[in-house]
Protein backbone atom coordinates (compact mmCIF):
# COMPACT_ATOMS: atom_id res chain seq x y z
CA UNK A 1 0.00 0.00 0.00
CA UNK A 2 2.82 2.56 0.59
CA UNK A 3 4.61 1.48 -2.05
CA UNK A 4 1.52 2.45 -4.04
CA UNK A 5 1.34 5.46 -3.18
CA UNK A 6 4.71 6.78 -3.55
CA UNK A 7 3.83 5.33 -7.49
CA UNK A 8 1.53 7.62 -7.33
CA UNK A 9 2.69 10.46 -6.50
CA UNK A 10 6.10 10.03 -8.14
CA UNK A 11 3.73 9.49 -11.17
CA UNK A 12 1.70 12.68 -10.38
CA UNK A 13 5.22 15.02 -9.88
CA UNK A 14 6.55 13.86 -13.48
CA UNK A 15 2.49 14.82 -14.73
CA UNK A 16 2.77 18.12 -13.26
CA UNK A 17 6.21 18.12 -14.46
CA UNK A 18 5.50 17.89 -18.06
CA UNK A 19 2.36 20.08 -17.84
CA UNK A 20 4.55 22.59 -16.80
CA UNK A 21 7.05 22.03 -19.63
CA UNK A 22 4.28 22.04 -21.95
CA UNK A 23 3.65 25.38 -20.70
CA UNK A 24 6.40 27.15 -21.01
CA UNK A 25 6.86 25.18 -24.83
CA UNK A 26 3.38 26.55 -26.24
CA UNK A 27 2.53 30.36 -24.63
CA UNK A 28 0.38 30.39 -27.84
CA UNK A 29 -1.57 27.47 -27.72
CA UNK A 30 -4.71 29.08 -26.85
CA UNK A 31 -4.57 31.57 -29.70
CA UNK A 32 -5.99 28.82 -32.21
CA UNK A 33 -3.95 27.62 -35.14
CA UNK A 34 -0.31 27.62 -34.94
CA UNK A 35 2.04 29.87 -37.06
CA UNK A 36 5.46 29.65 -36.53
CA UNK A 37 7.28 32.42 -38.60
CA UNK A 38 10.82 32.70 -36.75
CA UNK A 39 12.12 28.85 -37.09
CA UNK A 40 12.30 29.38 -40.57
CA UNK A 41 12.37 32.78 -41.60
CA UNK A 42 15.20 33.57 -44.34
CA UNK A 43 15.96 30.19 -44.95
CA UNK A 44 16.69 28.59 -48.26
CA UNK A 45 13.62 26.70 -49.32
CA UNK A 46 14.70 22.69 -49.90
CA UNK A 47 14.66 22.20 -53.62
CA UNK A 48 12.52 19.46 -54.88
CA UNK A 49 11.67 17.55 -58.42
CA UNK A 50 7.75 16.39 -57.65
CA UNK A 51 5.69 14.71 -60.79
CA UNK A 52 2.54 17.14 -61.32
CA UNK A 53 -0.93 14.80 -61.24
CA UNK A 54 -0.48 14.45 -65.43
CA UNK A 55 3.04 13.38 -65.07
CA UNK A 56 5.50 16.50 -65.78
CA UNK A 57 8.12 16.77 -63.60
CA UNK A 58 8.56 20.26 -61.64
CA UNK A 59 11.48 21.64 -59.65
CA UNK A 60 10.95 24.11 -56.81
CA UNK A 61 14.16 25.85 -58.05
CA UNK A 62 11.96 26.57 -61.71
CA UNK A 63 10.36 29.33 -59.89
CA UNK A 64 13.31 31.46 -58.82
CA UNK A 65 12.12 34.90 -59.15
CA UNK A 66 8.51 34.35 -58.45
CA UNK A 67 6.92 33.94 -55.16
CA UNK A 68 6.19 30.27 -54.31
CA UNK A 69 2.89 29.54 -51.69
CA UNK A 70 3.91 25.72 -51.34
CA UNK A 71 0.91 24.02 -50.18
CA UNK A 72 1.19 20.43 -48.59
CA UNK A 73 -2.39 19.10 -48.32
CA UNK A 74 -4.25 15.56 -48.60
CA UNK A 75 -7.34 14.50 -49.87
CA UNK A 76 -8.81 13.33 -46.83
CA UNK A 77 -7.93 16.92 -44.82
CA UNK A 78 -11.20 18.95 -44.38
CA UNK A 79 -9.29 21.91 -43.20
CA UNK A 80 -7.25 22.04 -46.70
CA UNK A 81 -10.23 21.51 -48.44
CA UNK A 82 -11.35 25.25 -46.38
CA UNK A 83 -8.57 26.85 -48.33
CA UNK A 84 -8.17 25.50 -51.41
CA UNK A 85 -10.68 27.91 -53.02
CA UNK A 86 -8.67 30.39 -51.66
CA UNK A 87 -6.21 29.17 -53.44
CA UNK A 88 -7.72 28.95 -56.34
CA UNK A 89 -8.33 33.04 -56.01
CA UNK A 90 -5.16 34.13 -55.12
CA UNK A 91 -3.70 32.29 -58.11
CA UNK A 92 -6.22 34.16 -60.38
CA UNK A 93 -5.54 37.42 -58.25
CA UNK A 94 -2.25 37.13 -58.25
CA UNK A 95 -0.91 35.04 -60.84
CA UNK A 96 0.02 37.99 -62.58
CA UNK A 97 2.41 39.42 -60.22
CA UNK A 98 3.92 36.28 -59.85
CA UNK A 99 2.41 34.10 -57.07
CA UNK A 100 2.44 30.54 -58.05
CA UNK A 101 0.61 28.38 -56.05
CA UNK A 102 1.98 24.68 -55.54
CA UNK A 103 -0.04 21.94 -54.13
CA UNK A 104 1.99 18.65 -52.82
CA UNK A 105 -0.35 15.96 -52.05
CA UNK A 106 0.53 13.68 -49.60
CA UNK A 107 -1.83 11.08 -50.19
CA UNK A 108 -0.74 7.53 -50.02
CA UNK A 109 -3.48 6.81 -52.73
CA UNK A 110 -3.33 6.76 -56.96
CA UNK A 111 -2.80 10.41 -58.64
CA UNK A 112 -6.68 9.33 -60.52
CA UNK A 113 -8.42 10.09 -57.02
CA UNK A 114 -6.41 13.15 -56.71
CA UNK A 115 -6.74 14.66 -59.91
CA UNK A 116 -10.08 13.88 -59.90
CA UNK A 117 -10.42 16.06 -56.51
CA UNK A 118 -8.76 18.90 -57.37
CA UNK A 119 -10.83 19.07 -60.55
CA UNK A 120 -13.89 19.29 -58.58
CA UNK A 121 -12.37 21.91 -56.13
CA UNK A 122 -11.83 23.60 -59.73
CA UNK A 123 -8.07 23.77 -58.78
CA UNK A 124 -6.25 26.39 -61.13
CA UNK A 125 -2.84 25.69 -60.08
CA UNK A 126 -0.18 22.52 -60.34
CA UNK A 127 -0.86 19.95 -58.00
CA UNK A 128 2.67 17.65 -57.08
CA UNK A 129 2.58 14.24 -55.94
CA UNK A 130 4.36 14.42 -52.71
CA UNK A 131 6.73 12.13 -51.10
CA UNK A 132 8.09 11.12 -47.59
CA UNK A 133 11.38 13.00 -48.63
CA UNK A 134 10.25 16.09 -49.26
CA UNK A 135 8.23 16.15 -46.11
CA UNK A 136 11.35 15.03 -44.51
CA UNK A 137 13.15 17.80 -45.84
CA UNK A 138 10.60 20.78 -44.93
CA UNK A 139 10.82 19.57 -41.41
CA UNK A 140 8.85 16.04 -41.25
CA UNK A 141 5.12 17.59 -42.14
CA UNK A 142 3.01 15.65 -40.60
CA UNK A 143 -0.05 18.69 -40.02
CA UNK A 144 -1.74 19.28 -42.46
CA UNK A 145 -2.46 21.63 -44.29
CA UNK A 146 1.23 23.00 -43.82
CA UNK A 147 1.95 26.32 -46.35
CA UNK A 148 5.68 27.60 -46.81
CA UNK A 149 5.25 31.36 -48.47
CA UNK A 150 8.81 31.17 -50.55
CA UNK A 151 10.07 34.59 -51.67
CA UNK A 152 11.10 35.22 -55.05
CA UNK A 153 14.67 34.08 -53.84
CA UNK A 154 14.10 30.99 -52.96
CA UNK A 155 13.74 32.00 -49.18
CA UNK A 156 10.93 31.08 -47.03
CA UNK A 157 9.49 34.05 -45.28
CA UNK A 158 7.14 32.33 -43.61
CA UNK A 159 5.57 28.88 -42.38
CA UNK A 160 1.87 28.26 -41.56
CA UNK A 161 0.45 25.00 -39.65
CA UNK A 162 -3.18 24.12 -39.88
CA UNK A 163 -6.14 26.86 -41.07
CA UNK A 164 -5.83 30.30 -40.93
CA UNK A 165 -8.47 32.79 -42.31
CA UNK A 166 -8.00 34.02 -45.71
CA UNK A 167 -7.04 37.10 -44.97
CA UNK A 168 -3.94 35.97 -43.27
CA UNK A 169 -3.28 33.69 -46.13
CA UNK A 170 -3.25 36.66 -48.21
CA UNK A 171 -1.26 39.11 -46.14
CA UNK A 172 1.76 36.16 -46.62
CA UNK A 173 0.91 36.42 -50.03
CA UNK A 174 1.75 39.78 -50.43
CA UNK A 175 4.96 39.97 -48.64
CA UNK A 176 6.88 37.14 -50.88
CA UNK A 177 5.36 39.40 -53.83
CA UNK A 178 6.97 42.68 -52.34
CA UNK A 179 10.02 40.91 -52.46
CA UNK A 180 12.77 41.44 -55.28
CA UNK A 181 14.52 39.26 -57.30
CA UNK A 182 18.20 39.52 -56.46
CA UNK A 183 20.07 37.95 -59.27
CA UNK A 184 22.42 38.16 -62.08
CA UNK A 185 20.10 37.22 -63.93
CA UNK A 186 17.47 40.11 -65.11
CA UNK A 187 15.10 38.01 -66.82
CA UNK A 188 14.07 35.08 -66.03
CA UNK A 189 15.29 31.82 -66.82
CA UNK A 190 14.80 29.19 -69.93
CA UNK A 191 13.59 27.19 -67.17
CA UNK A 192 11.54 29.06 -65.14
CA UNK A 193 9.39 30.16 -68.90
CA UNK A 194 9.25 25.98 -69.10
CA UNK A 195 7.79 26.14 -66.03
CA UNK A 196 5.08 28.54 -66.85
CA UNK A 197 4.24 26.59 -69.64
CA UNK A 198 3.22 23.44 -67.16
CA UNK A 199 0.89 26.68 -65.20
CA UNK A 200 -2.73 26.61 -66.41
CA UNK A 201 -3.41 29.74 -68.48
CA UNK A 202 -6.19 31.32 -66.52
CA UNK A 203 -3.58 30.99 -63.39
CA UNK A 204 -0.98 33.41 -64.89
CA UNK A 205 -3.27 35.90 -66.26
CA UNK B 1 -9.93 -1.27 -12.01
CA UNK B 2 -9.80 -0.99 -15.94
CA UNK B 3 -11.28 2.60 -15.71
CA UNK B 4 -9.25 3.49 -13.29
CA UNK B 5 -6.47 2.49 -15.73
CA UNK B 6 -7.65 3.32 -18.61
CA UNK B 7 -8.59 7.03 -16.79
CA UNK B 8 -4.42 7.03 -15.84
CA UNK B 9 -2.94 6.27 -19.13
CA UNK B 10 -5.02 8.94 -20.38
CA UNK B 11 -4.53 11.45 -18.07
CA UNK B 12 -0.60 10.93 -18.86
CA UNK B 13 -1.25 10.90 -22.41
CA UNK B 14 -2.92 14.84 -22.16
CA UNK B 15 0.21 15.42 -20.11
CA UNK B 16 2.56 14.20 -22.87
CA UNK B 17 0.23 16.29 -25.49
CA UNK B 18 0.14 19.70 -23.48
CA UNK B 19 4.33 19.13 -22.98
CA UNK B 20 4.63 18.61 -26.73
CA UNK B 21 5.43 22.69 -28.83
CA UNK B 22 3.34 23.58 -31.78
CA UNK B 23 3.12 21.56 -34.58
CA UNK B 24 4.48 18.78 -32.81
CA UNK B 25 1.54 17.51 -31.14
CA UNK B 26 0.20 13.91 -32.62
CA UNK B 27 -3.14 12.47 -32.04
CA UNK B 28 -3.33 9.63 -29.97
CA UNK B 29 -6.23 6.82 -29.09
CA UNK B 30 -5.63 4.25 -27.01
CA UNK B 31 -8.36 1.33 -26.31
CA UNK B 32 -9.32 0.21 -22.47
CA UNK B 33 -8.09 -3.24 -21.27
CA UNK B 34 -10.40 -6.06 -22.68
CA UNK B 35 -11.64 -8.20 -19.67
CA UNK B 36 -12.57 -11.55 -19.84
CA UNK B 37 -14.57 -12.25 -22.87
CA UNK B 38 -16.29 -15.65 -22.08
CA UNK B 39 -18.23 -17.81 -24.64
CA UNK B 40 -20.03 -21.09 -24.70
CA UNK B 41 -20.10 -23.17 -27.16
CA UNK B 42 -23.06 -22.36 -29.91
CA UNK B 43 -23.36 -19.20 -28.16
CA UNK B 44 -22.69 -15.41 -28.00
CA UNK B 45 -21.32 -12.86 -26.14
CA UNK B 46 -21.58 -9.16 -26.27
CA UNK B 47 -17.87 -7.08 -26.10
CA UNK B 48 -18.16 -3.37 -25.86
CA UNK B 49 -14.18 -1.62 -26.75
CA UNK B 50 -13.56 1.32 -25.42
CA UNK B 51 -11.51 3.75 -26.93
CA UNK B 52 -10.05 7.48 -25.60
CA UNK B 53 -8.91 9.85 -27.93
CA UNK B 54 -6.32 12.57 -26.62
CA UNK B 55 -7.67 15.87 -25.89
CA UNK B 56 -8.28 18.38 -28.18
CA UNK B 57 -8.19 15.76 -31.51
CA UNK B 58 -11.57 13.99 -33.09
CA UNK B 59 -11.72 11.22 -35.51
CA UNK B 60 -14.26 10.72 -38.06
CA UNK B 61 -17.03 8.41 -37.11
CA UNK B 62 -17.59 5.32 -39.19
CA UNK B 63 -19.85 7.15 -41.46
CA UNK B 64 -18.48 10.58 -42.36
CA UNK B 65 -20.70 12.98 -44.01
CA UNK B 66 -17.95 13.07 -47.53
CA UNK B 67 -16.57 10.30 -49.64
CA UNK B 68 -13.36 12.08 -49.51
CA UNK B 69 -12.80 11.27 -45.28
CA UNK B 70 -11.78 8.38 -44.11
CA UNK B 71 -13.90 6.49 -41.85
CA UNK B 72 -13.25 4.78 -38.53
CA UNK B 73 -13.22 1.40 -39.01
CA UNK B 74 -12.10 -1.66 -36.60
CA UNK B 75 -10.75 -5.35 -38.01
CA UNK B 76 -10.98 -8.18 -36.14
CA UNK B 77 -9.60 -11.46 -37.36
CA UNK B 78 -10.67 -14.28 -34.22
CA UNK B 79 -9.27 -17.34 -34.82
CA UNK B 80 -11.19 -20.05 -35.35
CA UNK B 81 -14.08 -21.70 -34.32
CA UNK B 82 -14.95 -17.85 -33.13
CA UNK B 83 -16.47 -15.65 -35.53
CA UNK B 84 -17.21 -11.79 -35.34
CA UNK B 85 -21.29 -11.78 -35.91
CA UNK B 86 -21.39 -8.38 -36.13
CA UNK B 87 -19.77 -4.76 -35.14
CA UNK B 88 -22.01 -1.84 -33.79
CA UNK B 89 -19.96 1.75 -34.25
CA UNK B 90 -21.77 4.67 -32.63
CA UNK B 91 -23.48 7.62 -34.42
CA UNK B 92 -20.96 10.49 -34.69
CA UNK B 93 -21.26 13.92 -33.16
CA UNK B 94 -21.42 17.12 -35.99
CA UNK B 95 -18.81 19.60 -35.71
CA UNK B 96 -17.50 22.42 -38.11
CA UNK B 97 -14.57 24.05 -38.67
CA UNK B 98 -13.75 27.54 -38.15
CA UNK B 99 -14.09 29.42 -41.54
CA UNK B 100 -16.46 26.71 -42.75
CA UNK B 101 -19.51 26.79 -40.58
CA UNK B 102 -21.78 25.30 -43.50
CA UNK B 103 -19.99 22.26 -44.33
CA UNK B 104 -20.75 19.66 -40.86
CA UNK B 105 -18.53 16.39 -40.00
CA UNK B 106 -19.71 13.56 -38.11
CA UNK B 107 -16.60 12.78 -35.73
CA UNK B 108 -15.92 11.03 -32.37
CA UNK B 109 -14.05 12.94 -29.97
CA UNK B 110 -13.41 12.16 -26.41
CA UNK B 111 -14.53 8.39 -25.25
CA UNK B 112 -16.22 5.99 -27.58
CA UNK B 113 -17.14 2.63 -27.42
CA UNK B 114 -17.48 0.03 -30.71
CA UNK B 115 -20.07 -3.04 -29.91
CA UNK B 116 -19.28 -6.29 -31.11
CA UNK B 117 -21.19 -9.80 -31.02
CA UNK B 118 -18.90 -12.82 -31.04
CA UNK B 119 -19.83 -16.10 -31.78
CA UNK B 120 -18.74 -20.00 -31.32
CA UNK B 121 -20.19 -22.96 -33.05
CA UNK B 122 -21.80 -25.72 -30.80
CA UNK B 123 -18.78 -27.64 -32.06
CA UNK B 124 -15.97 -25.18 -30.96
CA UNK B 125 -13.37 -26.59 -28.52
CA UNK B 126 -12.78 -25.39 -24.90
CA UNK B 127 -9.92 -23.09 -24.80
CA UNK B 128 -8.47 -19.96 -25.07
CA UNK B 129 -8.55 -18.21 -28.62
CA UNK B 130 -6.56 -15.11 -29.08
CA UNK B 131 -8.52 -11.99 -31.30
CA UNK B 132 -6.21 -9.38 -33.02
CA UNK B 133 -7.55 -6.50 -35.09
CA UNK B 134 -6.70 -3.22 -35.66
CA UNK B 135 -8.44 0.34 -35.59
CA UNK B 136 -8.04 2.59 -38.60
CA UNK B 137 -8.80 6.29 -38.28
CA UNK B 138 -7.58 9.42 -38.91
CA UNK B 139 -7.81 12.27 -36.57
CA UNK B 140 -7.61 16.00 -36.77
CA UNK B 141 -7.73 18.92 -34.25
CA UNK B 142 -9.47 22.54 -34.25
CA UNK B 143 -6.98 23.28 -37.13
CA UNK B 144 -5.28 20.57 -38.73
CA UNK B 145 -5.38 16.98 -39.77
CA UNK B 146 -2.98 13.94 -39.40
CA UNK B 147 -2.38 10.98 -41.78
CA UNK B 148 -4.29 8.02 -41.13
CA UNK B 149 -2.82 5.29 -38.70
CA UNK B 150 -4.14 2.33 -36.90
CA UNK B 151 -3.28 1.26 -33.22
CA UNK B 152 -3.64 -2.21 -32.27
CA UNK B 153 -6.82 -4.21 -30.83
CA UNK B 154 -6.15 -7.47 -28.63
CA UNK B 155 -8.35 -9.65 -26.46
CA UNK B 156 -8.95 -13.34 -25.54
CA UNK B 157 -11.54 -15.35 -25.95
CA UNK B 158 -12.06 -18.07 -23.83
CA UNK B 159 -14.54 -21.10 -24.71
CA UNK B 160 -15.89 -22.81 -22.17
CA UNK B 161 -17.58 -25.76 -21.45
CA UNK B 162 -21.85 -25.29 -20.77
Amino acid sequence: MKRNAVVFVMLAVVILAMLAAGKYLDRTRSHGPIKLVGDVRNVPAPDFELPTLDGRKVKLSDFRGQAVLLNFWATWCSPCKIEMPWFVDLQKQYGKDGLVVLGVAMDDTEAAKIAEFAHEMGVNYPVLLGTDQVSDDYGDVRSLPTTFYIDRNGNIMAKAVGLLGRQEIEDDVKKVLSTTYKSYLAQPSRAAAKVRSVLPKEATQ
Amino acid sequence: MKRLLFGLIGFLLAGVALGQAPGEKLPSVIMAPVGNVELRPGGSANLELDFRIGPEFHINSNKPRADYLIPTVLKLNPPEPVTVADVKYPAGEDMTFAFSPNEKLSVYSGDFSINTVLKAPASAAAGTYPVTGELRFQACDRSACYPPRSIPVQFQVKVVKK
